[in-house]
């Protein structure tokens, strides 16, 4: 079937019509048809100048055109920076249809002493989106005008410009009631802060020092009551893994190598182990839990199946494809439940209650009272802890600061209006994600908008015979000629801007096709301007 | 409110404007209508100077730029008409035409972005110039043939046809006439745009003809108003009906004009766009 259509390609050659013989023969066709006409209606009037430039002009073009195929040449050669070249290379087609590159000599040697990539000042844009229309439009970026979002109740102003920004955060706390309770932590060692950081407990609520084998756990409670309960357990959670099946979603405790059946399905399932770090070759007592796996299998009268299912990822198991797809799985509980050899428990409650936990080897070995700005030694460890400060709500206060005059990382300040109210936020043009309106449909985004080539230039030396012949800086729309070959600037090297891809054509039948356009401008000007206009006079001479 | 609304609503009024003169014949609605007519041309003109200023280069970069100026040609071109010919209506559909050629402009991305090494040339300017000039035309001599065809069933026949001579005002059912006229004076242009473009791409892309779809499909639109200037001279001599013969003209020019769209704007959904430098908005 291949070879069927190959052959009906190559002897139609429906693929390249334009360079076909049967191409071709119609273009001889449409000649001899022309040189017809001419004759036919020759009056030898000087009305019929325009009709004679006009036709003949079209043969001189297609005699051009087969000069050009005959005895032309156009083909491309890289070359790179401090470089020369004698050669270039011209695409032709073989029998079977493809393209083959054909070395060909030049009779002289093009040397590239340089070669410039000229890049446009980087600019940005400033695109809005409609979630519901899925609609992007770009705004201006004007100070203080406030514009409409086209089709939508959504008006934007840009307030502010800065060339160069630089985003800052800064902690604070939102109000006395406990939204976020947070606290700042500090470890010292020999008088020293090792470390220090802001300990959420809704959020990252712990941290691990991995050299001393030292976690401090930061746990708040909403009454007196759980915290006092809380106190004597050294674990603060269980790990679990989730099964997901017709509809439903069950947990089960992540007890090894237990089967567990799955009512109402054909399927149960064994944990056959799990590790804290996934890839991680050490035994499981020297990991760290950065990225906790399960391996589960899969039991089915139909054969097993097993797939490890990720703490950190629970859509992993959603997203990829499996032999039982009706069964999903995901685990946690694994990373809060890794105990390190010594945790200190941070303990705090509503109603103030504040106490201290040291734990090492899974035991508790003391418990006290804490307060803010005071040291408590880690037993055996050569290092204190001690809470500096607490938020009951804690917030990012973002501002953003000017950094340099020069366009760096632009911000804008804008003001959206909407069905929500007035919001206003500052823009990043680094930032990877779009600004959102509160209402969760609209959104901006301020960003580059992609590098643009200026100009590039080559700078070419044409010796001939050892000797420097011609010299010039080419460049798009400006081409080097020597020898009845011109030399274009045709392309570049993406990635450095090392090599220069120049474009080399020769052609003799540019005379013959270039008198053959200007016949033809000359031409159409006369049949259609100039003929009218002597014909009306011819007539009024006539007429009187 | 923005030029862009501004400008179209000049035209819509315009347009109004040359139905009342077309009821109430007076020089009064005469100067009224042509005076609009030229007030949305000033309009768009100030669009396009003002592109030019804010982009920094002729506004032909990209195909919204192009199509304000395609409309500003062809409001130009037709007021060049208005001022040559005696005609009337043709104001009416010649202001929609500019209208909606504007309107088309607003649904494309109008993002000012840097031209590209390709396009900067002195030849360009010649070139799209030229060009823009002949497709008003072609515009122009659209809606001509489409009052002609719509006319054509209603004229009386017998009634002594009065031509198209200067002075006298050219009735509806003469517009075949007027077409040719007007595809008279825009052919030209398009030859001069075509030529320039080939020596442009010489000077740019090394070769003047590689028969990339924008060259091959201008060269079929060129072909196409070839024929319908030909026809004339051919028709006489194959026994066709004089009546019938117009109005195949006309049909013939509308599908041209359909030719001469494609060219400009269609292209850019062939599967073959990407591979030619032609084709605006592809950044």
């Amino acid at each position: 079937m291949n070879i069927l259509r190959n052959t009906f390609f190559r002897i139609t050659q429906l693929n390249n019509i334009f360079h076909s013989y049967w191409f071709s023969v119609l273009l001889v066709l449409i000649c001899t048809n022309l040189i017809c006409c001419t004759i036919k209606r020759w009056r030898n009037t000087f009305l019929q100048t325009g009709f004679i430039l006009t036709h003949l002009s079209i043969i001189l073009i297609l005699i051009g055109g087969v000069v050009k195929l005959q005895l032309g040449v156009k083909g491309s050669v890289n070359v790179y920076k401090g470089k020369s070249v004698d050669y270039f290379l011209t695409q032709e087609l073989t029998r079977q249809g493809k393209i083959d590159y054909v070395k060909r000599d030049l009779p002289f040697t093009i040397a590239l002493d340089d070669f410039i990539l000229e890049k446009n000042e980087p600019k940005f844009q400033l695109v809005s989106y409609i979630k519901e229309k899925d609609r992007q439009k770009i705004l201006e970026i004007k100070l203080s005008k406030k514009q409409r979002v086209a089709s939508s109740d959504y008006k934007v102003t840009v307030t502010d410009y800065i060339p160069d920004a630089e985003l800052r955060q800064e902690p604070v706390n939102a109000s006395d009631k406990p939204d976020n309770p947070a606290i700042f932590v500090k470890t010292l060692g020999s008088e020293k802060v090792t470390a220090e950081g802001w300990l959420l407990a809704n959020d990252r609520n712990y941290y691990d020092d991995k050299k001393q084998n030292l976690r401090i756990e930061y746990l708040w409670f909403p009454s007196q009551h759980e915290l006092e309960s809380a106190i004597s357990s050294v674990e603060t959670s269980s790990p679990k893994v989730s099964v997901f099946v017709l509809g439903q979603t069950k947990e089960y405790p992540l007890e090894l190598n237990k089967i567990f059946k799955l009512e109402g399905t054909g399927y149960s399932v064994r944990f056959l182990q799990y590790v804290l770090n996934y890839g991680d070759r050490r035994p499981i007592e020297e990991q760290l839990p950065d990225n906790p796996a399960v391996q589960v299998e899969l039991i089915s009268p139909e054969g097993e199946e097993t797939r490890w299912v990720f703490e950190r990822f629970p859509d992993w198991d959603k997203m990829h494809p499996s032999k039982y797809k009706d069964v999903k799985l995901a685990c946690s509980g694994i990373t809060s439940s890794y105990m390190a050899k010594n945790t200190v428990r941070i303990l705090q409650s509503e109603d103030g209650k504040q106490v201290l936990v040291f734990i090492k080897d899974r035991h508790i070995v003391e418990t006290m009272p804490w307060e803010l700005e005071k040291k408590y030694s880690i037993r055996d460890l050569d290092r204190q802890v001690m809470v500096s400060n607490y938020f009951p709500s804690f917030d990012f206060k973002k501002d953003v600061v000017k950094k340099s005059d020069k366009i760096g990382t632009p911000a804008i300040y804008v003001d959206i209006e909407g069905p929500s109210g007035k919001y206003t936020e500052w823009l990043l043009s680094g930032s990877q994600y779009a600004t959102w309106y509160p209402d969760n449909n609209f959104a901006l985004v301020y960003e580059p908008t992609g590098e643009s080539i200026k100009h590039f230039i080559s700078n070419l030396r044409i010796v001939d015979n050892g000797q420097t012949v011609a010299e010039k800086a080419i460049k798009v729309n400006d081409p080097l000629k020597y020898k009845g070959y011109a030399i274009y600037q045709s392309s570049y090297d993406p990635e450095a801007g090392n090599f220069s891809g120049l474009q080399i054509v020769k052609d003799p039948g540019i005379p013959i096709a270039y008198s053959g356009f200007g016949a033809i401008c000359v031409g159409v000007v006369f049949i259609f301007y100039i003929k009218p206009f002597l014909r009306k006079k011819q007539k009024k001479e006539v007429e009187v | 409110m923005s030029l862009i609304n501004i400008t179209l609503i000049v035209y819509v009024i315009a347009s109004v404007a040359y139905i009342v003169r077309e009821i109430w014949r007076s020089t009064a609605t005469k100067w009224v209508s042509l005076g609009l007519f030229i007030l949305a041309f000033c309009f768009n003109l100030a669009m396009v100077t003002k592109r030019s200023i804010e982009a920094g280069h002729p506004p032909f970069s990209n195909l919204y730029e192009s199509l304000i100026f395609y409309a500003c040609c062809t409001a130009f071109v037709y007021i060049i008409f208005e001022f040559v010919y005696n005609f009337k209506v043709v104001g009416a559909l010649a202001s929609v035409l500019s209208m909606l050629i504007l309107l088309y402009a607003t649904l494309q991305d109008d993002t000012i972005r840097p031209i590209m090494p390709a396009l900067k040339s002195n030849w360009m300017l010649v070139h799209v110039v030229t060009y823009m000039l002949g497709y008003a035309a072609f515009g122009i001599s659209f809606v001509t043939s489409i009052i002609f065809l719509v006319v054509k069933p209603f004229a009386r026949k017998g009634k002594e046809d009065r031509g198209t001579e200067e002075g006298r005002e050219i009735l509806p059912r003469n517009f075949d006439k007027l077409s040719y006229k007007i595809v008279a004076f825009g052919f030209p242009f398009l030859t001069l745009g075509m030529i320039t473009g080939a020596v442009w791409a010489k000077k740019a892309w090394g070769d003047y003809w590689s028969w990339d779809p924008k060259e091959t499909w201008s060269l079929i639109t060129w072909l196409a108003y070839l024929v319908y200037l030909h026809t004339p001279l051919v028709l006489p001599k194959m026994n066709i009906n004089k009546s019938k013969a117009a109005v195949i003209l006309a049909i013939w020019l509308l599908v041209s004009f359909g030719i001469v769209n494609f060219t400009f704007m269609g292209l850019n959904y062939l599967p073959s766009a990407s591979d030619s430098e032609h084709i605006y908005g592809l950044q």
